[in-house]
């Protein structure tokens, strides 16, 4: 149980969300100080190295699963700890507050509690963030890209910050500012595959809305090296690997109708990179079509170590390579 | 065969009760003393304001580009070292624009500097004044006392440690004399500080000192001048060679994945 609650739950999946948050009572009477007078009650000391990384983790299962007493137990518990200024702390109660609020009242309330704690302190980073979230829940996606902003001309090397900017960004169909904002965590984090293909997304969605061929065909096979980086950090992702299909499918259309690769296009005085050729598209089409066909088959027979990914995702792939399949047959 | 003659010293038992046994507690009391009184003296450290945390981290950020700009397509690329280097040079991001050019003041002056010299002081000053007292009570009370007898052998190297204050030549080394108490307890009494007090107390002065000696380099040392940081970052940032990780990155993962 220890183990579980060690991760950020938010990495975990319902169910196993709601086994853990079943146990709080539990595990809040297994916590709690021996009553033993003072030089005894040192023999029963349960602080250690995790504990209060439990006591978070188990107050954001129990808020995931509407258990709002036990949430509050944990969050009491935390503040009697680390006390009420504690910044980490604050943002634990806002959370607590925002998911208790019962109308938009409430969180207006919530939201002048954050602005207050600010003015106070403003570089108080986890009620800065409190207030995004807030403000992006309450669906005030303008107001939360201006506080992100505030935040990022602060504190720009905040990967956090920075990939939660390019999500409102893509959310308004921003393309442009979406990657520059990637571009910019991955200069913080550069060897995260998973921001190399939302990147490679991103750049795959602009290219959808770009008018000229030859910028369509640019930002394709920017978008498939994108992934293809990603592929690199990572072998088995699901993600990469969809998107290298679906990248190397439309560029197979493209390179086919343009019988000769679009050199012109390419600017090597703005130092970009020539369009790949075609058989290295052809290879990486049937590389990805043949690794998405594995991850497919195994994870849905349930294979041992191949049974993490997302449901959801193993459907998609499961979806484009029927798509494909089907377009072969007619 | 002469067996090694064994020492024996009648020693008063009321000299366990009356000396060994008062040393130590004396000193684990201490010990948690020092912990309280150096809990309560500790100012919180203070905050740093939103403009120098925006100037530490936008010079972080040019660090960043720099070190991770293959990342980037060489047009990102140039289009933030364009704006970094730019930014650099005005002094966008200084926490304090208009002393921009001044010479540094004397830290001496500043309050916030003496601030944080003055709990430096406090942290010494709890450490070396009990320190001080009890070596002296002990010294003028229990000086030249043989107090108790080690189980085990030692070599005679350990003489000058264990029977600091006891000028006998002959002494087996196995004597432990008062004063060596004192400095065994001194050094040795951390686990029980830890057992008492949890395990990142203030109450071992050796713990304290050798964590000063740490932090107490960058602290001390001349601040630079953020202006002159920012130039250099500026400078750094125009020479970088950009190489982009995206080139040839088909060839490469068809390699890789040896299909």
């Amino acid at each position: 149980m220890a183990a579980d609650l060690l991760q950020p739950p938010s990495f975990l999946r319902p169910a196993e969300t709601l086994s853990i948050s079943q146990q709080a009572p539990h595990f809040f009477r297994a916590q709690r100080p021996s009553i033993l007078p003072y030089p005894l009650s040192l023999l029963t000391n349960t602080e250690s190295q995790g504990k209060w990384q439990t006591y978070e983790n188990m107050l954001l299962a129990c808020l995931r699963t509407g258990d709002n007493e036990s949430a509050y137990v944990a969050l009491e518990e935390l503040t009697k700890r680390f006390g009420d200024d504690n910044e980490r702390v604050q943002a634990l109660r806002g959370l607590l507050l925002e998911s208790t609020a019962k109308d938009n009242k409430d969180l207006e309330g919530v939201l002048k509690s954050y602005d207050d704690l600010l003015e106070e302190k403003p570089t108080n980073m986890p009620i800065r963030k409190r207030r995004v979230a807030l403000l992006k829940s309450m669906g005030r996606t303008a107001d939360a890209i201006t506080a992100l902003t505030e935040l990022l001309d602060a504190s720009p090397i905040d990967a956090e910050a920075w990939s939660e900017l390019a999500d409102l960004y893509l959310t308004q169909g921003s393309f442009s500012q979406a990657i520059f904002c990637l571009e910019e965590v991955l200069l913080v984090t550069p060897n995260a595959w998973n921001v190399h293909a939302k990147l490679g997304e991103s750049i795959y969605l602009s290219a959808s809305s770009t008018e000229s061929d030859g910028d369509r065909l640019k930002a394709l096979s920017e978008a498939m090296r994108r992934f293809c980086r990603s592929i690199e950090l990572c072998d088995d992702y699901l993600r990469g690997f969809y998107g290298l299909k679906l990248t190397t499918n439309r560029l197979l259309e493209k390179l086919n109708k343009t019988s000769k690769p679009a050199t012109a296009s390419s600017n090597a005085l703005a130092g970009d990179l020539a369009p790949p050729s075609l058989s290295s598209v052809q290879r990486l089409n049937e590389l990805a079509t043949s690794k998405l066909a594995e991850i497919v088959r195994r994870s849905s027979s349930g294979e041992k170590g191949w049974d993490g990914y997302d449901q959801a995702e193993v459907i998609a792939a499961r979806e484009l390579l029927d798509r494909d399949t089907q377009g072969v047959q007619r | 065969m002469a067996e090694p003659v064994v020492q024996t010293i009648h020693r008063d038992p009321a000299l366990f009760y009356w000396i060994l046994l008062p040393i130590t507690v004396v000193m684990i009391l201490t010990g948690v003393l020092r912990h309280y009184l150096s809990t309560l003296l500790q100012s919180a450290p203070k905050p740093q304001p939103l403009p120098n945390l925006r100037q530490h981290r936008s010079l972080m950020r040019g660090v960043n580009l720099r070190n991770n700009a293959a990342q980037i397509s060489p047009a990102a690329f140039a289009a933030r070292k364009d704006y970094l280097v730019q930014a650099y040079k005005d002094g966008k991001f200084l926490a304090d624009p208009e002393a921009r050019g001044k010479p540094r003041p004397n830290p001496m002056t500043d309050p916030a500097m003496m601030e944080g010299m003055m709990g430096m002081m406090k942290g010494n000053v709890a450490m070396m004044v009990p320190q001080s007292l009890i070596m002296g009570w002990i010294n003028a009370f229990f000086s030249g006392y043989v107090i108790m007898k080690l189980p085990f052998p030692l070599t005679p190297q350990f003489k000058s440690m264990l029977q600091s204050g006891v000028g006998t030549r002959d002494l087996d080394v196995r004597w432990v004399s008062s004063l060596s108490w004192y400095f065994l307890t001194l050094f040795g009494l951390q686990p029980v500080y830890n057992f008492i007090l949890g395990s990142n107390n203030a109450a071992s002065q050796v713990a304290q000192q050798m964590a000063q000696q740490q932090m107490g380099n960058p602290m001390m040392g001349p601040e630079q001048d953020p202006d002159k940081l920012f130039a250099n970052e500026a400078e750094n940032l125009e020479v970088i060679e950009h190489r982009y990780i995206l080139e040839g990155i088909e060839d490469r993962l068809l390699a890789s994945l040896s299909l």
